[in-house]
């Protein structure tokens, strides 16, 4: 039985783990048992797939829903000047 | 330039107007990923320069939008594989010795996660929310947030990270482990505790 228990520490480690790769069988088997008994993990697994899913939110959309955040002025001027010079160039 | 192709329908014909059409939102995105303004005003006139030598073979199938932010992507990847050639004072896995007090020496949870309300939905529009996740995000260390935010925010795989930055898929995996347990806590003692105050 202890071979496949885990302590919360390292379902976390897993829980994360999970998101990026497969697990063994013997992780999954021992992970799944734990989630069963332990509110905690299971609420710490929920919390970092939201977290996931906010921050592919913010990834997918944050571009165009943020209207606040412009290009400085000095910084839009600066490459306007350099695209005309460079189109210059090539003429 | 054939001057004839320079209508502003056409901003991949006509670079001139690249600023005015993309300027700001390349900035913007950049900007949340590199959090460094300066770094991310020069990641946009790099994203200019090779899009201006690339753009005879743009096909004009695909948006000029999604052109601009795939070379984009491509200069943030960059980004982060020079940031870390560079000597940085941080750890590996700095910054977040905190997370460690959550347990205690067994490894149960020593300070429990706490309930959380919340539809990411509508979480996602509330700017309060998003200013308490950014500003949770700027407490990464220098290598945890170049990880973090190519494994989520630029959509790499594990593998691909590795190679970028030259360390152990074994690193990348505890360093995304310890940038996530970071973010929860951090969002959990910054916003979801004092919302909801349920065991």
């Amino acid at each position: 039985m202890k071979l496949w228990m885990f302590n919360c520490k390292e379902v976390t480690r897993m829980l994360s783990d999970s998101m990026d790769r497969e697990l063994s069988f013997h992780q999954r088997v021992g992970l799944g048992m734990h989630l069963l008994m332990c509110k905690f993990c299971s609420r710490y697994q929920k919390q970092l797939l939201f977290l996931r899913e906010t921050i592919h939110l913010h990834a997918a959309r944050g571009e165009d829903i943020e209207p606040f955040t412009t290009l400085p002025p000095e910084a839009r001027e600066r490459i306007k000047r350099y695209i005309h010079n460079v189109l210059d160039k090539s003429e | 330039m054939n001057p004839k192709n320079s209508s502003t329908d056409s901003p991949t014909i006509n670079p001139e107007t690249w600023v005015d059409h993309y300027g700001d939102y390349l900035y913007r995105f950049a900007l949340s990923r590199v959090r460094d303004p300066s770094a991310a005003e020069d990641l946009v006139q790099e994203t200019f320069l090779a899009a201006l030598s690339a753009r005879k073979n743009f096909a004009s199938r695909s948006s000029e939008k999604t052109w601009f932010t795939g070379v984009l992507k491509h200069k943030i990847v960059d980004h982060f594989r020079k940031k870390a050639k560079e000597p940085s004072g941080d750890n590996i896995i700095s910054g977040t010795e905190a997370l460690d007090n959550l347990f205690d020496q067994k490894g149960q949870w020593k300070i429990k996660p706490a309930k959380w309300d919340a539809d990411p939905m509508k979480l996602y529009e509330q700017r309060e929310f998003m200013k308490v996740l950014n500003d949770c995000l700027s407490g990464l260390s220098s290598r945890m947030a170049s990880v973090f935010i190519l494994r989520e925010m630029i959509g790499k795989t594990t593998e691909e990270i590795c190679k970028v930055l030259d360390i152990s898929a074994t690193n990348c995996w505890v360093i995304l482990h310890r940038a996530r347990g970071y973010l929860r806590y951090c969002l959990e003692i910054n916003w979801f505790t004092s919302i909801s105050t349920e065991d």
